[in-house]
């Protein structure tokens, strides 16, 4: 296929929260480039799973989604965070700190005994 | 928290889906036209520009697919669309249909109130905290129902050790007493010892206990108030404790409140608790033949045979007070308070459980067959699913929410039906039968009978879709047929087997029942007006008032009008008891007293002249009493034919002397001026004591407050009834009367034995039409199964004779079998009804081949219909079937 990385499980909803943090309101499309320019096209979205976690996020009260008009006057539906979103990216992105952190020292550690 | 919120997002996602379907579609559509625009932008040709759009989007259809995974509840859709799709198949065949609902309803609902009407009975527990500890205590006597105690022998239990932890008494026969306050009222208040609500293990909710100085002569008069009494005439004053209230005219402190559920042991109504005066003091004082209902609380680990054992050195002891002649007699009795509160309420209740416990059998059976055939039915079905790619799991899951949804329709039927039967049962029940106004639909018992008729649906709902569908089923060729065949004829002859049972024991209920109500009662009840006329102890205190009152009634009723007969009387037949005393203590002159024994019992009864006339009795030698027998002087005495047969054998009985040394032990002896017949007087089954009538004196000794006014009149009773109150009305307005027609009076007492064989009736026509239904069912499915087989048959050149015979022949074998194992269960159930039965052998062979016959006409006609139709079946079209 392709020799980008695709987005490995349950990271996709944390890329979507912090995408929406620093750009604001977005639509689905918009979301997927983003990410994927973000990550420096090194990354692919599979634009059909973006959906669904979409829409899963919204059911959790983590972002809200409104009919907007796009740059371009047509209309798009936007997807924002919410309060409760934000606090969800505060933690979820101190829990990937913590992990990487974790890892790293793990690593290095094998680096020095080999 | 959060999966919650998403969960209810889902849950109400579900209702508005094509509102969120349109939406992702304009969503996608905005999605791929931003995307091609970009690549547009990016060089692409606008072809390629969409395929790439598309291709990274993962196709339009099954992103929608995935997006819906998340949005709605994707197994709740399924199921309801399972059930949807279910409820229409089950539409399409409102027979089958409508068979099995109506089939499970009647199992469901039967099983549940029957059951919700024994359950208190055998085994709902005692409201006692630990009522397995509880036993019933005492001796054994011929001229006593229950075990009792004498009280000086109680007392000396209460100095010895004992196999109880606690022990208690109360005196029976819980006296009446009123309330003398601002509006008089008459209650029933049982008078217990101290010990009583500890050994039960109840607490006032209000106030104390008894304790033990309560009970001591002289102590301050207390009381306890029931819950009822003390919601309704004490507005449920929680400070009542302490108050003062008026009872039978004596100042008595209430001291405390029982609990709502509080229940009396004997089951008597309680509506004031008083102390029983029990010490030495009293013992001396009092008649030291004062009866006690003594009960224990056994220690722990202790059973009743041991605390049986316990007992025996205390029961050896206190047979010296027995006359040595009765001794063999007596007897010791411990048993638990279940046993004694149930007395015979057992065996019925046994009976009526079993009976319906098979309805649910039969029923079960039924719905199984039922879905059997229809599955097999259905075979061709689940074959062209299976090759269009339905996998096991879903077909199952069909099959299971078919029969989980038939379950359910059933159930609720059930429950409608348990309803209202539990009513009909309440309306018909007799007095007497246990805790029976108290019963009601269990929830518990409710949800069983549903698991089971679930889990037999479920069973052979299910069954039948677990097979691999196989390829020869699409063309009709069903597989393993024949086998099922013979498994469902089986259940049919269970069926019928069980249906037989069901049917003769109803049959020997029926005959009993038959027996009973033509059971000579002795009397002529027709006309015939009672009235019960209650002396309140406080007005009435001593015996000559009592009489004196009573004399004014017998003045002032004799002048009814019209062409009647007034007669007074201290107890009333066929069920009212006796006065009664040993046949020992008859004494005639010249002859030696009996040896040995009591000799049974001898009843007896204080009547006035018009008695015998009144009643109907006839007086088959010498005379009935006249006015002039009801002279101080007089001592006439009247015997029953059976009294006099058995004292005076050979002899003619008219104007011999005898004197009952019992109970007037100086009396002078009485002259035998005639012979009555014989009548029953404790009840329609129990073996009527032989008794004697002496006249009613207006200077007895005894008396016990209570009266029958007889009146055999051909006027209304409810002018009778009026005229009688406003009489005794003038002499004393307090006093209370009951009337009852003497037919009514005979009637109860077959209302019991009625109620069993009524209900029992009800099941076995269940049972007979449920076991028609099955043969029915079958008979078809297999006649439909060989329809190819017949129309070769008639092809070949077959009468449509032979081929219903065929099928009937094959039904038959079947039914007969099922048919002799019916008889021989009925036989083993004959011995278990035994002691409902009245005048029914227990084996009546003409009862069990009327069942049985019974049986094997329905099961032929329930084959005809399907045989019949079979000998119709045109060969051409036979042939071409399927």
């Amino acid at each position: 296929m392709s020799d980008k990385a695709d987005v490995w499980q349950g990271t996709l909803a944390l890329m979507i929260l912090k995408t929406l943090e620093s750009m604001g309101a977005l639509h689905g499309y918009g979301i997927a480039r983003r990410i994927e320019q973000t990550s420096g096209d090194l990354l692919s979205v599979n634009y059909g799973t973006l959906y669904p976690a979409l829409l899963k996020l919204e059911q959790e009260g983590y972002i809200e989604s409104e009919w907007g008009t796009s740059d371009n006057n047509r209309k798009a539906k936007f997807y924002k965070l919410t309060r409760a979103g934000k606090k969800q990216l505060e933690r979820e992105t101190r829990d990937w700190r913590q992990t990487q952190e974790i890892l790293a020292k793990f690593l290095g550690a094998r680096e020095q005994t080999s | 928290m959060r999966s919650w919120r998403a969960w209810l997002m889902r849950l109400a996602s579900t209702f508005r889906k094509r509102r969120s379907d349109a939406e992702l579609s304009a969503e996608l559509e905005r999605h791929l036209q931003l995307h091609i625009e970009d690549n547009v932008r990016a060089g692409m040709s606008p072809k390629a520009a969409r395929r790439d759009a598309l291709m990274k989007l993962g196709g339009v259809e099954q992103t929608k697919e995935l997006y819906r995974g998340q949005r709605g509840l994707p197994w709740a859709e399924e199921v309801l669309r399972d059930s949807r799709y279910a409820g229409r198949t089950l539409a399409l065949r409102p027979g089958f249909t409508v068979t099995v609902i109506l089939t499970l309803a009647l199992g469901i609902g039967a099983t549940t109130a029957v059951f919700s009407v024994v359950d208190r009975i055998l085994f709902r527990s005692l409201p006692y905290p630990h009522d397995e500890q509880l036993v019933s205590f005492g001796v054994r006597a011929p001229f006593e129902g229950l075990e009792f105690m004498l009280a000086p022998e109680y007392a000396v239990l209460q100095s010895q050790r004992t196999p109880f932890e606690s022990m208690t008494s109360l005196t029976p026969g819980g006296a009446d007493c009123d309330i003398t306050e601002q509006n008089p009222v008459r209650l029933s208040c049982p008078v217990v010892e101290s010990t009583f609500l500890s050994t039960f293990g109840i607490r006032p909710i209000v106030g104390r206990d008894f304790v033990k100085e309560d009970g001591r002569t002289g102590a301050a008069r207390v009381a306890l108030l029931s819950y009822h009494v003390w919601r309704t005439r004490c507005a449920g004053d929680p400070g009542v404790s302490g108050k003062v209230i008026s009872v039978a005219g004596k100042p008595t402190q209430i001291i405390g409140v029982l609990p709502a559920d509080f229940e009396m042991p004997n089951l008597g109504p309680a509506d004031l608790l008083l102390p029983q005066v029990l010490d030495e003091a009293s013992l001396d004082r009092n008649n030291p033949r004062m009866l006690l209902r003594a009960f224990g609380r056994l220690k722990p680990s202790v059973t009743i045979e041991q605390a049986n054992a316990a007992l025996q050195p205390w029961f050896e002891d206190s047979l010296r007070f027995v006359p040595p002649q009765f001794r063999a007699e007596v007897s010791l009795r411990v048993r638990s308070l279940r046993d004694r509160q149930m007395g015979d309420s057992r065996v019925g209740a046994w009976v009526l459980l079993g009976s319906v416990v098979a309805v649910l059998l039969l029923a079960c059976v039924n719905v199984a067959n039922l879905l059997l055939v229809r599955a097999v039915g259905r075979q061709r079905e689940m074959a062209v699913r299976a090759v269009l790619g339905a996998s096991r799991a879903r077909l199952v899951r069909q099959a299971l929410t078919e029969s989980l949804l038939l379950a359910l329709l059933g159930g609720i039927a059930g429950c409608g039906l348990a309803f209202g039967l539990l009513k009909a049962f309440l309306s018909i029940a007799p007095d007497g039968i246990v805790h029976l106004q108290k019963a009601s639909l269990d929830p518990r018992v409710l949800l069983f009978c549903f698991g089971v008729s679930m889990m037999a649906g479920v069973l052979f709902g299910v069954a039948p879709a677990m097979n691999e569908p196989a390829a020869g089923w699409i063309v009709g060729r069903a597989s393993g047929a024949a086998v099922r065949g013979v498994f469902r004829q089986t259940l049919v002859a269970a069926q019928i087997a069980g249906s037989v049972i069901l049917l003769a024991s109803a049959g020997m209920l029926l005959r009993s029942l038959w027996n009973i109500e033509n059971v000579p009662t002795g009397l002529d009840a027709q006309h015939v007006l009672t009235a019960q006329i209650s002396l309140a102890e406080h007005s009435y205190p001593d015996i000559s008032k009592q009489l004196a009152f009573l004399q004014q009634v017998e003045g002032r009723l004799g002048r009814l009008p019209g062409t009647g007969l007034v007669a007074l009387s201290d107890t009333l037949p066929p069920s009212g008891g006796t006065q009664a005393t040993f046949f020992a203590s008859i004494e005639v002159p010249g002859r030696p007293r009996v040896a040995q024994g009591t000799g049974g019992m001898v009843g007896w009864r204080m009547v006035t002249p018009n008695y015998f006339q009144a009643l109907g009795i006839p007086i088959v030698r010498g005379r009935g009493f006249q006015e002039q027998d009801r002279a101080p002087t007089e001592q006439p005495v009247i015997l029953s034919q059976a009294l006099a047969a058995k004292l005076f054998p050979d002899e003619d009985p008219c104007g011999k002397t005898l004197r009952f040394t019992a109970f007037d032990r100086t009396g002078p002896r009485r002259t035998v001026v005639g012979i009555a017949g014989n009548v029953k007087n404790n009840g329609l089954t129990a073996e009527g004591d032989p008794e004697f009538y002496i006249p009613w004196k207006n200077d007895m000794e005894t008396y016990v407050g209570r009266a029958f006014v007889i009146f055999r009149t051909p006027l209304s009773p409810a002018s009778v009834a009026s005229w009688t109150r406003s009489q005794i009305a003038e002499i004393d307005p307090t006093v209370p009367v009951e009337f009852a027609a003497m037919t009514e009076r005979v009637d109860k007492l077959a209302a019991r034995p009625r109620f069993d064989a009524v209900l029992l009736l009800l099941f076995a026509a269940i049972g007979v039409a449920l076991a028609a239904l099955g043969i029915y069912g079958v008979v078809s499915f297999l006649v439909s199964q060989r329809t190819r087989e017949i129309g070769v048959r008639m092809a070949l050149g077959a009468e449509p004779r032979s081929i219903s015979g065929m099928v009937l022949w094959n039904t038959g074998r079947w039914t007969a079998g099922g048919a002799v194992l019916g008889l021989l269960g009925s036989w083993y159930c004959g011995r278990l009804l035994r002691s409902l039965l009245f005048g029914v052998k227990q084996h009546d062979p003409w009862l069990l081949l009327t069942a049985a016959l019974i049986l094997l006409v329905t099961a032929f006609v329930a084959a005809w219909i399907p045989a019949r139709r079979a000998a119709r079946v045109d060969p051409m079209v036979a042939l071409r079937y399927e």
